[in-house]
Formats: structure tokens, sequence, C-alpha cells
């Protein structure tokens, strides 16, 4: 019998500058990274339902105790249920109030009068309390809706735009055609890198609204300048088609950018220093934010410090290959979704991800995320 | 909590003292730098990285001026520290280590994450980066168990914190006179 293939991220075969070969366009796919609370299970609380006798009485019911109760922040659940229990005498039930959980579950049951002390519902249409689990939260995507609504009735405004991603429906072939060759293209910068001996790590920005590519770098971390990672390379390179930026990548030909339409392009500057930078007068334009509207392309998922700087620099997507053991955008955090944060932005991983995978093998040992292994 | 012997607690004494002292040196010189930002329209935040008891690397926040979102003072002040360590002939790597920063605001997430990997084992701040802060106000990078990326560091904070703020509210101020200029502003706002 033929030895079983074991290999997940095929070490590079074809020799460094070689490119890969296209593959299948089917052979991967952009997989949504969403933040928590899209992806988790239904969180569940403790609360009051109450059984309607006679069944005529309801909307005068639901109209009191809502009243009395209004479920402000709860706008999901809904008031009233059919009874879940076909064989019990009553026909619906209404929900009254969320429980106190420490009091609640602990020291038992309050009673209907206990509830509802004053005149101002009418007790003797409603049977004794009891409690239910209901969700906590609205539901975001419609396999949460389907395990909320099993508790308790909820009302649900599908997202289509999240609903999409998850069915891996938002892009066409002709995306993902498009997406390819970006992809490749940071993946030649990445082995253009490795030839000179850097980490083979390589990133591209596009604007999506003219498919022009703005800026191509590889990673250009050393001894001497370690924060130089492929992303924080280009970042700068857009900054240099607006006409200023911070460094000079003259000894890295293949950290270029397009010519901007509007802008001149500084004049070449001094070879790659660490800590040299080019001084210009403090100046205000009408400019947009630095990468605003424009999406990265990246082979490996982007560090916490890259994370933050893509923030920082307004990107609006960003597309990966290989996923990171301390990766910010999916594996250690989620900050293009962390809501504190002032800016978000959509993330997608397995871009081209085998090939990603194992371009930095050589120098990283095993660099592969963990998503498909 | 029981307090060792009398004479013991008046050195110890004595030594906070003189620690103190010497941070509010370095601290005022940050804070300087803060001021120069400030006159930049730049965000008005200052650092510097003392080594053996010298200055290798000023920064402040140079965000505007270079059109790069990541220009903030921690990064340039590294730059410097590493242009110093080339000059001479020095391993950056050894220096770092041994090297405090002193900042008037609490690096942000990404530099606290590029703290860690040049490995700088002491951060001395100001006033607290509510909106972006790396070091405990929004995520925890500088004590964070991340094996890949270099190594977590201790923050001694409060120092001079009240001038900091100061400075970033005369920024907001400042940013704010008239409406139709504000959105574009807004956007340079970067730590607060």
């Amino acid at each position: 019998m033929k030895k079983m293939e074991q290999v997940q991220c095929p070490v590079d075969q074809h020799g460094e500058g070689n490119l890969v070969p296209d593959p299948e366009l089917s052979s991967w796919e952009a997989l949504p990274v969403l933040p928590d609370h899209q992806t988790q299970g239904v969180e569940l609380v403790w609360a009051y339902a109450i059984p309607v006798l006679d069944k005529k009485k309801t909307s005068r019911l639901v109209k009191e105790v809502s009243a009395v109760y209004p479920l402000v922040g709860q706008g999901h659940l809904k008031r009233v249920r059919t009874c879940p229990d076909k064989t019990s005498p009553h026909a619906l039930e209404i929900l009254l109030c969320l429980a106190s959980p420490g009091r609640d579950t602990v020291e038992g049951v309050r009673s209907l009068s206990e509830l509802l002390p004053d005149g101002q519902v009418d007790r003797c249409d409603l049977g004794e309390p009891y409690l239910v689990h209901v969700p906590a939260h609205p539901p975001l995507t419609r396999a949460q809706f389907e395990e909320a609504k099993r508790h308790w009735p909820t009302a649900f405004h599908e997202n289509k735009h999240i609903s999409s991603a998850l069915q891996g429906l938002l892009f066409s072939k002709e995306d993902k055609a498009k997406m390819q060759t970006y992809m490749e293209k940071a993946i030649h910068t990445a082995r253009q890198g490795a030839e000179k001996g850097m980490k083979a790590v390589g990133a591209v920005v596009v604007d999506p609204a003219t498919e022009d590519v703005l800026a191509v770098g590889h990673d250009c971390s050393s001894a001497s300048n370690p924060l130089l990672h492929a992303t924080m390379v280009c970042i700068d390179l857009v900054a240099q088609r607006q006409g200023r930026g911070a460094y000079s990548f003259n000894a890295f030909p293949a950290c270029t950018i397009s010519p901007s339409g509007d802008r001149a392009i500084p004049s070449a500057s001094k070879s790659i220093q660490p800590g040299v930078m080019r001084k210009f007068e403090s100046r205000r334009d009408g400019l947009p934010y630095i990468c605003t509207g424009y999406d990265l392309y990246v082979t490996s998922e982007p560090c916490v410090m890259c994370a933050m700087a893509l923030l920082h620099s307004r990107i609006q997507r960003v597309f990966y290959g290989a996923s990171s053991p301390d990766g910010a955008l999916g594996t250690r955090y989620k900050i293009h979704s962390k809501e504190d944060l002032n800016h978000h932005f959509e993330v997608f991983r397995g871009i081209l991800e085998t090939e990603c995978c194992s371009l930095d093998q050589k120098k990283q040992g095993q660099q592969c995320g963990s998503s498909q292994l | 909590m029981e307090g060792p012997a009398r004479t013991d607690e008046d050195d110890d004494d004595q030594e906070d003292e003189d620690e103190e002292e010497e941070r509010a040196r370095w601290m005022e010189r940050a804070t300087h730098m803060a001021q120069e930002a400030l006159e930049n329209g730049e965000v008005p935040v200052g650092c510097l990285m003392v080594y053996n008891n010298k200055i290798v690397g000023m920064g402040r926040n140079e965000v505007n001026e270079t059109k790069n979102a990541t220009r903030h003072a921690e990064m340039v002040a590294i730059d410097q520290v590493l242009n110093w360590c080339l000059r001479r002939g020095k391993n950056p790597t050894e220096v770092f280590q041994r090297t405090v920063l002193y900042v008037t605001v609490e690096p942000c997430i990404m530099c606290a994450a590029a703290l860690r990997i040049m490995r700088i084992p002491l951060v001395v701040y100001g006033c607290q980066n509510e909106r972006f802060g790396g070091c405990g106000s929004v995520l925890n990078i500088s004590s964070d168990d991340l094996p890949n990326t270099g190594t977590a560091f201790q923050c001694i904070p409060g120092h001079r914190a009240k001038e900091a703020v100061e400075m970033l509210k005369t920024f907001y101020k400042q940013e704010n006179p008239n409406a139709p200029k504000s959105k574009v502003r807004k956007l340079d706002g970067h730590k607060r």
C-alpha cells in the first residue's frame, strides 16, 4: 500500500524563486473570521413565565404585565408563547420578567402575589409563575436563532451579510479569481524577500474600488529593525504614495508602490537605515485617512502589532492565507471586531492557504496555524 | 502589613525617594516631548528610552507629518534607539533588554506589542489610554502569554498623569473649534 499523505502544509518543492503553479480556485475557501458573539452558542438566563388561564384575556394581560415589567433590553423576546406541553390545561404562557440569578434560583421561586403585588394586574386569570430559560441576547445568525427559539419564541432580523459570509456565498467565482491574483502577488513578494534572506511573508494593498494594487511589500525585519513586518512595510508604502512615509526601502526593490494619480512620489532617498526618517513640515490636508477603504492581502495572519497598526490605519478588509500562533485577527485575538475599539474591519482567512503555509517553513518551523491542521 | 526593622524601613524610604525623583526627572523630559507634539498639531504623547542612565532615544507622535498612522511616540523612539545601536556598534537586543521606557500615556495595543518584540523590560507611564491601551485598559498585551511575540514587560503607571491628561484635553479642545473640519481632524486622533 502506498504511504498515506500526511503533510498538510507541504514544504515548498519547487525551490525558492519559482512561482506557485496556479491552483484550482476550488482548492481554497475564504473563511470569515467573525466576532465571538456571532459564532458562540446562545447564552440563556432564567425568567418567570406565567400560565394564562383564560385565553380570551391574553391581550389585556400582556398590556398590564408589560406596564409593570417592560423588559427593556429584552426586545428580542416575545411576550406570549403556546404552552409546549400539549397535555397542559392552559394553552398560552406570558413572559413576566427576568429572574434575579442569585435569589430566585437559590432561594426558590417567587409567588404570583410577590411578583405582581399591587392591583395593576388582575391576577385571577393567571396561574402560578415558574422559571424558564430564555435567550439573553438577540440571535445574530440563523444557527443562533434556531437554538434560541427552542427555549423561548424570539424575534430574528437576519443579517444577510453575515449569513452569506457563513454560507460561503459572499464572493463570486470572479471575486475569488481576483483574490487569488492578489494573494499570488503577495506570495511572489514573500519569495523575493526570502531570496534576500528575509522572513517569507508578503503583503499587498489593493483599492477594491479601482482594483489597483497600491503597494507591495515583504517582511524587512532584521536584528537592526525587528519591527518591519510586511504589514508595517505596506502601511508605510501607502504613506509614501501620498508623499510622506517614514522609511526608505531602496535596499528592497521588491517593496514597491504604484504611482498615485494626483500626488507626487517623493524622490529616491537614502538606502534603508533603521531610525533614519525623512522629516516633513507639519501640514494638514483634507485627504482621507491613510488606508480608508483599502484591502490588505497578507500571506500569514498579522501579529498584535500589525493588526492594531491596520486598525489605526482604518483598513477596510484583510485577507490572509495561513494562521499564526500569536495571530491577532482570529487566533489569539480578534482585534478587528473588538467592541471597545473605534474602528472595525472584516477579516477572511484561508486564501491560498496551502501555498501560504508552505512559505515560511524553513525559517519558522511549524508556523502554520491551527486552521486546517 | 508588618514592616521590617526601623532602620531598614528608613533605607527603603530613601531608595524609594531616589527612584521616585529619577522617574520624575525622566517623565518631565517626556512631558516636554508631548508638549512639542502638541505644538506641531500631533496627539500629545512623548517618550524617552533610558539605557545606563542615559537617553538613547526620544519620540513624539508623528502620525500627521508622516501620514503613517503607526508613527506613535514609542515607535519613533524605538527607531532612534536602533539607530543609536547601529552608530555605536551595539547589539540592539542587549541594549533594549536593559532599557526603560518613560511615556506620558499608556502605550496602545500596537506599541505594547512592539515593546514586547523589542524585549523592553519596564515601562513607566503617565495616564491611562482608555481607548487603545495595551497595558490593561483595552487589552493586556504587556502581560498576556504570547510565546511568539517577544517578552512580557512590567508597568509603573501614574507618573505625572494629570499633566498628560491636561495636554490631551487641550489637544482635543483645539482640534474641535468649529464643526466643519472636525470630521477630518477626528480621524487624526490616535491616543487619547
